[in-house]
């Protein structure tokens, strides 16, 4: 598990991939299943491609946020926490593509006691394509600091330099 | 001239606000391992209880975006299945299931078109979790494939006495 402190990060840094795949219409029909989503572009091709007219059965954007959401909390640890993700869905995966979560670190900066890193993050298939850009703002402690608290309240970060 | 699905009925709805929603049960450490198998996310916790009653959570949490995927439908609630028998062109996704009115806009497709989240907690295993949702904007773009409009919905997520776990904001989209 991550130890990783706001003084461990760098702008322009690469955080650790996150791979998922290659995605499969199971993989597809075990997380609609979970959540009880029966929206037929995802599970039903003749549907999908016919009636909206899209090149095969979708992997859900639902489940694609939850990679992000791992690349970041799997990053900051237990000791960080990760408090703002937004995306974009606007590339389409199907079945058969394999998935890898990105992150870069566009900003790092001291807030109150802790610090605040922000990153693009995106989400790329096998052939290098971008489907789900975005961004994501992570706060960390910083070395000999307090502990981030939980739960979290941003107030506790302070006015923005 | 592309038609203006931008009625003044649809007007009418930005701001439009539902009452809380509860969730029809508390959050299970059932639902809560299906779900996280399907991510394939496995931090312990998760599921494991010896660490996570050591941990900052004191027990076992479901995952950080689990609270918008909680509203299960009640046995009372009729079946949206059924209309499968009825209207071929059904999608499986029954609209306006936020607590909020549905928006009369007639067009066919339904995809989503992203999501901001603010985290603040998350949601332990036996907790309840309720929802507040509002339509922030309705709005259409037209282009090269079509007319789309985008319905911009904010969900505030909280568990009993008002303890805030997420806000989340989804852009839905209509082609």
């Amino acid at each position: 598990m991550s130890d990783l402190c706001f003084e461990d990060v760098t702008i322009g840094q690469d955080i650790p991939n996150v791979v998922k795949g290659p995605m499969s219409t199971a993989h597809i029909m075990r997380w609609s299943s979970a959540m009880e989503n029966w929206h037929r572009i995802h599970y039903d091709w003749k549907f999908a491609t016919g009636h909206d007219k899209l090149p095969d059965v979708m992997v859900n954007g639902s489940w694609k946020q939850h990679v992000l959401i791992q690349l970041l909390t799997d990053w900051a640890g237990e000791r960080g926490w990760l408090l703002k993700i937004g995306f974009q869905f606007r590339g389409m995966n199907v079945p058969g593509d394999l998935l890898t979560a990105w992150g870069r670190v566009t900003a790092a900066e001291p807030r109150g006691a802790y610090g605040v890193v922000t990153l693009d993050i995106g989400l790329r298939n096998d052939k290098g394509v971008e489907g789900t850009p975005g961004t994501a703002t992570v706060v960390l402690p910083r070395r000999g600091g307090p502990a981030v608290p939980y739960p979290f309240d941003p107030a506790c970060l302070g006015p923005a330099a | 001239m592309p038609v203006n699905y931008i009625t003044d009925e649809v007007k009418a709805l930005i701001g439009a606000r539902s009452g809380k929603v509860l969730a029809y049960h508390p959050v299970e450490a059932s639902e809560v391992r299906r779900f996280f198998q399907a991510i394939m996310d496995p931090a312990p916790r998760y599921w494991d209880e010896a660490w996570a009653k050591s941990s900052r959570y004191g027990g076992l949490v479901a995952p950080p975006a689990f609270p918008p995927f909680a509203f299960r439908r009640a046995p009372t609630e009729p079946d949206p299945l059924d209309r499968m028998h009825t209207d071929p062109e059904f999608d499986g996704l029954p609209r306006g299931d936020r607590g909020l009115p549905p928006i009369p806009v007639p067009l066919p497709r339904l995809l989503n078109g992203g999501y901001e989240y603010e985290f603040y907690r998350y949601a332990m295993v036996g907790e309840r979790i309720y929802r507040s949702s509002a339509y922030l904007d309705i709005y259409q773009r037209d282009g090269r494939s079509g007319p789309m409009v985008l319905i911009i919905t904010e969900q505030k997520f909280t568990t009993d006495n008002d303890v805030p776990l997420i806000t989340a904001t989804t852009t839905t989209i209509l082609r």
